[in-house]
């Protein structure tokens, strides 16, 4: 088996548990289900493109950005517990390169990124798939945000993994990065009707590239303004994972 | 054939310089021994020789290999138990074992059969289903050095394996290690437990403020720098002016007396001895107990480490 398979099949074991595929599942549905219907009193229809979108297939689409961020935590909290733990040593003490570790890591995230969009997209699709403009160009839409996701969001639970030593401050930055990508967003409110500050920061921030190629790709409006996007999410994803990778390099013993 | 061979090996930390010049061979197939007091530079060495940092100056050769240059292929071939805990909070003890050995690509069959021999062998059968960070301390350094062995190797860096263990559980480690030895296996082992270093090594090597200060055998290092006995003598009365009798003996250093117990170094330790006995004997002074001992290694050790404070 290829090192870097190796340290994948180690990295989803130690990530991978109970807890955590349930609270993947359990708390986009909740979202879409209970928030999505709950609010549709309040919003009716999301101008989306040519047509209007039902604020559930809305959230459902934007649930997807959500949930391939939030499964990119795993990244820094394999990097932060490996060095708490003395396995990042352990590790490269073994056959392995600095090289090897930094990809599995973006392997595994990758694999939990796509893994995470395949679920919330058939948990969403009951919600969504009456708007659902499905073409070729569909899937690969998805796994594109996936991974791009993925990187991006993994890069910076990476470094902020490995510049923090506390959990405690690690624990805080982190969640506090992630609360700011997931409410400063279109995840879960369209930028149309938000205050013009706010529509601003919307677009400082990556979740909303990646939730607006998510919803083109699911309901059909790929324009220049998607392509645009799609160009400024692979530039963020990697000069984040250069500097990631930069980083993890110069990490000492 | 020596599988180490470190030439004038140097790593400088800014001003400080935590290995300093370290020239060494060692041969295959014995437990080489590391001893140096806290911050002398043990686990430093361990991190070059293990290529985990790279020397600021000297050249390495591992197992034949230019270890500076082709680190990845030395790690292939070594195993390594640092001095901090290393586990996986989360997974449990076989399945740490077996995600290890899976790690270091060993086929699933010789994998499945090598944790149960471990299992039993570091007696983890209680705590097999437990998770990591359920263990104590010395459970968790038993799995630690245990893991190491489910893969293959030809050298094994132990750096102060035994931290933790209890005197069973140690004496039990050292036995398989001794007997790993004599299946072909080279250690380099670092404590600073010198009964321990005793008991396991072939050659040792004391190593203070980054330079090494001596290595030889356990008994040779003795002979060179141990010809001094250690007398004690146990009196079953106190006696206030025994220092005062035993002064006019050449060769006889009181180390240590409390009126009833007198420890003494002499390098002419019969010929002290029969004097004192005269002279207790002409004071009618009874004795309860007494030893004549070699010099151990610690004393060796604590003497020439006292000794390089003084000549730097």
């Amino acid at each position: 088996m290829y090192t870097i398979f190796r340290l994948v099949n180690r990295n989803l074991t130690i990530s991978i548990n109970p807890a955590f595929l349930l609270w993947q599942i359990l708390f986009p549905i909740i979202y879409i289900f209970i928030a999505g219907f709950a609010y549709t009193s309040l919003i009716q229809q999301v101008p989306f493109g040519d047509k209007g979108l039902a604020y559930p297939a809305f959230l459902a689409s934007g649930m997807i950005g959500f949930n391939i961020m939030n499964s990119t935590l795993v990244s820094g909290i394999i990097i932060w517990n490996d060095r708490k733990y003395g396995m990042f040593e352990q590790i490269m003490s073994g056959p392995f390169t600095r090289a090897n570790y930094i990809l599995s890591n973006i392997c595994t995230i990758g694999i939990i990124g796509i893994v995470s969009a395949a679920l919330i997209t058939l948990i969403g699709y009951p919600v969504f798939f009456e708007s659902v403009d499905f073409s070729l160009i569909t899937i690969p839409m998805i796994i594109f945000a996936a991974v791009t996701g993925s990187i991006l969001f993994g890069s910076i639970a990476s470094i902020i993994a490995t510049k923090l030593r506390s959990s405690e401050g690690f624990n805080v930055i982190l969640n506090t990065a992630f609360l700011f990508f997931a409410f400063v967003s279109t995840a879960f409110y369209p930028a149309s009707g938000a205050p013009e500050p706010l529509k601003t920061a919307f677009y400082l921030n990556p979740l909303t590239y990646l939730v607006d190629v998510i919803r083109a790709g699911i309901f059909g409006n790929i324009n220049e303004f998607i392509l645009i996007e799609m160009a400024i999410l692979v530039v963020i994803s990697t000069i984040l994972f250069v500097i990631a990778t930069k980083l993890l390099t110069k990490l000492n013993f | 054939m020596s599988c180490i061979i470190a030439k004038n090996l140097s790593k400088n930390y800014d001003s400080l310089k935590a290995v300093n010049d370290l020239s060494m061979s060692v041969k295959k197939g014995i437990v080489f021994g590391f001893l140096g007091p806290n911050g002398a530079g043990k686990s430093t060495t361990i991190k070059l020789l293990t290529t985990l940092i790279q020397p600021s100056t000297g050249s390495l050769t591992i197992l034949g290999i230019d270890a500076i240059k082709n680190p990845l292929e030395v790690r292939h071939k070594i195993g390594v138990v640092l001095q901090q805990p290393s586990y996986e909070p989360t997974l449990t003890v076989e399945k740490a074992l077996e995600k290890y050995g899976m790690m270091w690509n060993v086929p699933k069959m010789i994998c499945k059969n090598r944790l149960e021999k471990l299992i039993e062998e570091f007696d983890l059968k209680d705590i097999r289903k437990k998770r990591n960070e359920d263990l104590s301390i010395g459970q968790r350094r038993r799995v630690q050095v245990a893991r190491e062995f489910m893969h293959d190797m030809e050298l094994l860096f132990l750096d102060e394996p035994t931290v933790g263990l209890d005197p069973s559980a140690r004496r039990k480690l050292l036995d398989y290690l001794k007997n790993k030895v004599k299946t072909g296996l080279t250690i380099f082992f670092t404590t600073h437990i010198l009964t321990e270093a005793e008991y396991l090594c072939d050659e040792i090597a004391i190593i203070d403020k980054g330079k090494i200060l001596a290595v030889d055998t356990p008994d040779a290092l003795k002979n060179k720098f141990g010809k001094e006995k250690t007398i004690k003598i146990h009196l079953l009365k106190n006696q206030h002016n025994i220092e005062s009798l035993l002064s006019g003996i050449p060769d006889c250093k009181i180390d240590f007396q409390t009126g009833t117990n007198i420890t003494i170094h002499s390098t002419q330790s019969a010929l002290v001895l029969m004097k004192i006995l005269r002279i207790l004997n002409d004071n009618e002074i009874e004795i309860d107990d007494l030893s004549a001992t070699p010099t151990s290694l610690e004393e060796i050790f604590l003497k020439m480490v006292e000794e390089n404070v003084y000549n730097i």
